[in-house]
C-alpha cells in the first residue's frame, strides 16, 4: 500500500478530535430530529389537504408536494439561508436573519415534508372505507377518527418507507456544514485547516456515518416488523 | 304497545346522479321488534340502512329515531348515530386495536365512559356473542364468524336503542353463518329492535315480527313473515322467493 493510502485509512488524527467530531454528529442529530419533525407535521397537514373533498385544498397539497419533492436539498438550504429572509423581511418591513440551524432545520423539513405527505397520503387511501363508516356509524367525529382510527394504522403501513426516508434525511444533513452549522462534516473542515490532513478523516467521518446509519435504521425496522406482524398476521 | 316506534322512515329517497336508488321508502319499526329486508341484489336495501343512520345523505324524506328527525349538523347526526348500532357484510373491525379494544373504543371516545366500566360493559357484550376468552386477540386472528360476532359486541356496547344488519352473513362460508345467526336470534328474543338485511330467508320467516321485500327502490310487499313466504301477494316477491328457496 502507498504512504498516501495507509494515511487515508489511519484513524490516529480522528481518535485524537473525537470529542470535537462527536460534538458535531451531535449537530447532526439535532438537525436530523428537528428536521423531522418539521417534515413530518407538514407532510401529514400537505396529505390531509391533497384528500380532501374539497378540490381547491387538493391543489394546495399537491403543489407543496410537488415543489418540495423537486426541489434539490442542496439548493434548498443555500436558498432558505440567504434568500428567504430578505424575501420575509421585505413582506414585514423588518430586518429578519434565520441561524445557521433553523435555516438548516426549515429547508430540509420542508423537502422531506413533500416526501413524507405522499407516504401518508398513500397510507390513508389504503385505510378500507369500511373503517370510516363503522367508526362513523358509532357516533365517532371527524378528529377522533383521524386520530384513533386512521392515523395508527397509517403510522403502522407506513414504517417501513419512513424509516428509509429517515435515513435519507440523515444523509441530508451532511450537508448543512454548507450554511456553517457545526456538524461533524464542518468539524472535519475545521481540523482539516489546523492539521492539513482531511484524507483519513473523511474515511472516519464516513465510516461513523455508516454505522450511525445502519444501527439506527436496523434496530427501527426491526421494531416496525415485530409491531406490524401483530396485525397482519 | 307504545306509539312512538323506535324506526320511522318516511318517503325516503335517493339517487346517485342519474340513478334513483329509492324512491320513496315508508315504514315503522316497533320498538322491541324484528324487521327483515330482502330483496334482489341492487335493490337499495344497503342503501336503505347507510340512510337510516345517514351514512348516505338521503335525496328526500325523512327518518325518525324515537320521534326525533334524524338529520341537521353533523354533531346532532353523530349524537343520534350513537342510538343505531351497525354491523356490516364485511366486518369492518379496527385491525390495530385487540378485540376489547374494538369493543371499549366507542364507549370510551364517544360516550364518554370511564375505562374500567368500558370494560366491564365490553365483557357483557363479549359475553353476549360468546367470545368472552378471545378479549385480548387481535381480529387478524379470528375466524369470520368471530369476526362478525365482535363486531356485533362492538355495536351492542354503545347501548343503541336499535340495531342495523347490512347482509351480516353473506361474506362467512356457510359453516360459519350458524354461529352468527344464532347470536342474532338471541338479540331478538332479546327483544332488540332490529332491521336485518338478509339473503338468509330461514332466519327471517322464523325470527322476525315484519318482512319487508324492496325493488327497485320501493317496498314491494310488506307483511307478517307467514305472509310474505307463505302467501305472497306481488308477482315479483313471488318469482324471488322461488329463485331463494329452490
Ligand atoms: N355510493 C354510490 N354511488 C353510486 N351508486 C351507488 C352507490 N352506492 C350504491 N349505488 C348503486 O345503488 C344501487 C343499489 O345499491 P345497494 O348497495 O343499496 O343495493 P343492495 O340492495 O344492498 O344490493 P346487494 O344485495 O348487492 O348488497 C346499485 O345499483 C348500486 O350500484
Ligand atoms: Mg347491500
Amino acid at each position: 500500500m502507498s504512504d498516501a493510502l495507509i494515511d487515508a485509512l489511519n484513524p490516529a488524527l480522528f481518535w485524537e478530535y473525537r470529542l470535537v467530531l462527536l460534538r458535531g454528529l451531535a449537530f447532526n442529530a439535532y438537525v436530523f430530529f428537528a428536521a423531522a419533525a418539521v417534515a413530518l407535521l407538514i407532510g401529514l397537514a400537505a396529505a390531509l389537504l391533497r384528500v380532501n373533498r374539497a378540490r381547491p385544498f387538493r391543489w394546495v397539497g399537491t403543489l407543496h408536494v410537488e415543489v418540495f419533492r423537486n426541489a434539490p436539498d442542496y439548493i434548498m438550504i443555500v436558498w432558505v439561508h440567504f434568500v428567504l429572509p430578505l424575501l420575509l423581511g421585505k413582506l414585514i418591513g423588518q430586518r429578519v436573519e434565520f441561524s445557521p440551524f433553523v435555516s438548516a432545520v426549515i429547508a430540509l423539513g420542508f423537502v422531506y415534508s413533500g416526501y413524507f405527505a405522499e407516504t401518508f397520503r398513500a397510507g390513508i387511501q389504503s385505510i378500507p372505507q369500511g373503517h370510516l363508516d363503522a367508526a362513523r356509524a358509532c357516533g365517532m367525529g371527524e378528529t377522533t377518527i383521524l386520530v384513533r382510527i386512521i392515523l395508527p394504522q397509517v403510522v403502522r403501513r407506513m414504517l417501513p418507507e419512513a424509516v428509509n426516508q429517515f435515513v435519507s434525511l440523515f444523509k441530508a444533513t451532511t450537508i448543512v456544514s454548507l450554511i456553517a452549522v457545526p456538524d461533524l462534516m464542518y468539524q472535519v473542515s475545521m481540523v482539516t485547516q489546523q492539521e492539513m490532513r482531511p484524507l483519513p478523516l473523511y474515511t472516519w467521518a464516513a465510516l461513523t456515518y455508516f454505522v450511525v446509519i445502519y444501527l439506527v435504521a436496523g434496530s427501527l425496522r426491526r421494531l416496525s416488523e415485530h409491531w406490524r406482524q401483530k396485525i397482519y398476521a | 304497545m307504545d306509539a312512538v316506534p323506535a324506526i320511522r322512515v318516511v318517503d325516503l329517497r335517493k339517487s346517485f346522479g342519474a340513478l334513483e336508488v329509492l324512491r320513496g321508502v315508508s315504514f315503522d319499526v316497533p320498538r322491541g321488534s324484528v324487521v327483515s329486508m330482502i330483496g334482489a341484489s341492487g335493490s337499495g336495501k344497503s342503501t336503505l340502512l347507510r340512510c337510516i343512520n345517514r351514512l348516505e345523505t338521503p335525496s328526500a324524506g325523512e327518518v325518525y329515531i324515537d320521534g326525533e328527525p334524524m338529520g341537521g349538523r353533523l354533531s346532532d347526526i353523530s349524537r343520534m348515530r350513537r342510538d343505531l348500532g351497525m354491523v356490516f357484510q364485511q366486518f369492518n373491525l379496527w385491525p390495530h386495536m385487540t378485540v376489547i379494544g374494538n369493543v371499549i373504543e366507542a364507549p370510551i371516545r364517544v360516550r364518554g365512559m370511564r375505562r374500567k366500566e368500558a370494560l366491564a360493559l365490553a365483557e357483557e357484550c363479549l359475553a353476549r356473542v360468546h367470545l368472552s376468552e378471545k378479549g385480548k386477540e387481535y381480529p387478524a386472528r379470528l375466524s369470520g364468524g368471530q369476526m362478525q360476532r365482535v363486531a356485533i359486541a362492538r355495536a351492542l356496547a354503545m347501548q343503541p336503542k336499535a340495531m342495523l344488519f347490512d347482509e351480516p352473513t353473506s361474506s362467512l362460508d356457510p359453516e360459519l353463518t350458524d354461529e352468527v345467526l344464532t347470536v342474532m336470534r338471541e338479540l331478538a328474543s332479546d327483544g332488540t329492535t332490529m332491521i336485518v338485511v338478509t339473503h338468509e330467508m330461514a332466519f327471517a320467516r322464523e325470527a322476525s315480527d315484519r318482512v319487508l321485500f324492496l325493488h327497485n327502490g320501493q317496498i314491494e310487499e310488506e307483511g307478517l313473515p307467514d305472509q310474505v313466504f307463505g302467501a305472497p301477494r306481488s308477482e315479483r316477491c313471488r318469482q324471488f322467493l322461488s329463485k331463494k328457496l329452490q
